[in-house]
């Protein structure tokens, strides 16, 4: 007997939802493929990243970490560990829907069904991915008990690189279907984002008179850094996010979504027609 | 698509409906040669594969397409498939609607044929139990047997045209879109897909077919007669077959 029923989904709403979980399944075996361990991998690659810079920052480096609340998890590769969360999370979006668009351009050509679910599905393997990281993060967090009740900024930290990313990815993505190099110019200005953004450095290294002042409010101010500064402020930090901070992420990254999912709505029928 | 509130379920409307293709040659395909574009003075290439096409395909019936090649058949087949989008007018096909349109339609050649089979039937609409209960009748008509384990690159042209086939009409579509590909098959598959298409027929699912055979073509309730992208003519198979047959003859 069924205590609870599921609301009546419109057709079209259903197929979509089946087709999202199918490009998101497509996505994640093909991750692991041929592989004996399969998502242990998931498991063991954040691991042992986190394992490197903790020896390289903290040990090699002796790198200062910014200081928390309590002495704990004062550790630089934690820090860094953090940030590249969110980074791997945003770029893995941005450059996935490149290539998740390309690899049904050619079905779409054959067949009918809305392309954007081959970005949902594939952004929600990501999202599984990001997942089992911050994962290991929190295991490693509760471990040094370094652990409190900010945790809950941590999934809208996600959630906000989510909108960024999956918005810039639906622009990209058709743009990439159309001029090939989009693909190529992406890699390199993410490349110059990496560093416009503290996740190697803090930010208490840009008080100084050498850096523009320029330079120093891109780095402040750019959602990217702003989502990664929530999410340290979710686990590292364990304080509540600045207000002012939270709200120009919370509104570069809805309104990117909608200009994209715009965008892309109005682009990709055209895709269809590319040679 | 959004059909219309009284559109009955299996019938396409095509009104005042037409495509045009921007051609190739006169398009930049990449960054450096759009910026460069931008200062010279270049005309647009424009084709129109479709002009003004109004059709009515009631539902549960079967209609045919002919016309020389290129005259725009397969395109009218693409945009009822919703894969175009139609620069004026409006196609307005309603329920579920599966086609075959070229070999191998609609599968991801990495994929295996059981996995293609469930992401074909999720774009047609079909859920996952849907899938898996008739999985068994499309393995089986197409019969290819254990090769749906393998991915779909290594099949014959064959099998992928089985395949396609298998699905295509087991999903228990409403329209049944389909482009010449049943000359594919043999002998045996040919026969078998005709009886098939007999079957859906009687089930009053709308058949939609392009195909150079004037054979087949009498045996459908209307046929179209495409030239050039305009619809010359539509009516009963044996005029609109003539008619189309005599301007053959007349070009010698």
């Amino acid at each position: 007997m069924r205590f609870f029923r599921l609301p009546q989904l419109s057709p079209s709403l259903r197929k979509s939802i089946t087709l999202i979980y199918h490009f998101a399944e497509r996505e994640s075996k093909s991750r692991y493929k041929r592989s004996l361990l399969g998502w242990f991998w998931s498991f063991l690659n954040p691991l042992v990243t986190v394992g490197v810079y903790w020896f390289v920052f903290g040990t090699i480096y002796e790198a200062e970490p910014p200081d928390t609340s309590n002495d704990n998890a004062e550790n630089f590769g934690l820090y860094l560990f953090t940030g590249l969360i969110i980074w791997s999370l945003f770029t893995g979006l941005v450059h996935g829907s490149m290539e998740w668009l390309s690899s049904v351009s050619d079905l779409r050509k054959k067949i009918y069904f809305p392309t954007e679910t081959a970005l949902l599905g594939g952004a929600a393997s990501n999202l599984v991915q990001t997942m089992l990281e911050v994962a290991v993060l929190v295991t490693i967090m509760t471990v040094l008990s370094n652990i409190g009740w900010t945790l809950v900024f941590l999934p809208v930290a996600m959630a906000l690189a989510l909108g960024f990313g999956l918005g810039l990815g639906f622009i990209v993505s058709v743009l990439n279907t159309r001029y090939r190099d989009v693909k190529y110019l992406v890699g390199i200005l993410l490349n110059v984002a990496f560093f416009a953004v503290p996740i190697v450095y803090t930010p208490a290294l840009l008080n100084d008179e050498k850096i523009p002042e320029i330079a120093q409010l891109i780095v402040t101010w750019n959602p990217v850094a702003l989502i990664i500064e929530i999410s340290r402020d979710a686990t590292y930090f364990l304080q509540v996010p600045l207000w002012n901070r939270f709200l120009v992420a919370t509104a570069c990254s809805i309104s990117t979504f909608v200009i994209g999912w715009i965008f892309f709505r109005h682009q990709s029928m055209a895709i269809s027609e590319e040679p | 698509m959004s059909g219309s509130i009284n559109a009955r379920i299996g019938s396409i409307v095509v009104s005042g409906m037409s495509k045009r293709f921007r051609l190739e040659r006169n398009r930049a395909s990449s960054l450096k040669e759009a910026v460069l574009r931008k200062n010279r003075n270049h005309q647009t290439d424009e084709f129109w594969a479709l002009q003004n096409i109004n059709l009515d395909v009631t539902a549960g019936s079967f209609f045919g397409l002919i016309g020389h090649n290129g005259s725009g058949k397969s395109t009218l087949l693409r945009l009822m498939a919703g894969i175009h989008r139609p620069t004026f007018g409006s196609v307005e096909a309603s329920g579920r609607l599966s086609a075959l349109l070229e070999l191998g339609s609609g599968f991801h050649p990495d994929l295996t044929g059981r996995e293609n089979i469930f992401l074909n039937g999720a774009m047609l609409g079909m859920t996952r139990k849907q899938m898996t209960a008739s999985m068994d009748d499309i393995i089986d008509f197409s019969g290819i047997g254990d090769f749906v384990d393998e991915p779909v690159k290594i099949y014959s042209s064959g099998m992928y045209v089985r395949l396609g086939f298998a699905v295509a009409v087991n999903v228990d579509p409403d329209i049944l879109l389909v482009d010449e590909v049943m000359a594919v098959g043999d002998e045996e598959f040919q026969r078998k897909c005709q009886k098939h298409m007999d079957m859906l027929r009687y089930q009053g699912t709308t058949i939609v077919l392009v195909s150079h055979n004037t054979g087949l073509m009498a045996a459908c309730d209307q046929v179209g007669w495409l030239d050039h992208g305009k619809l010359l003519k539509i009516g009963q198979p044996d005029d609109v077959v003539a008619a189309y047959l005599h301007s053959v003859d007349s070009l010698g």
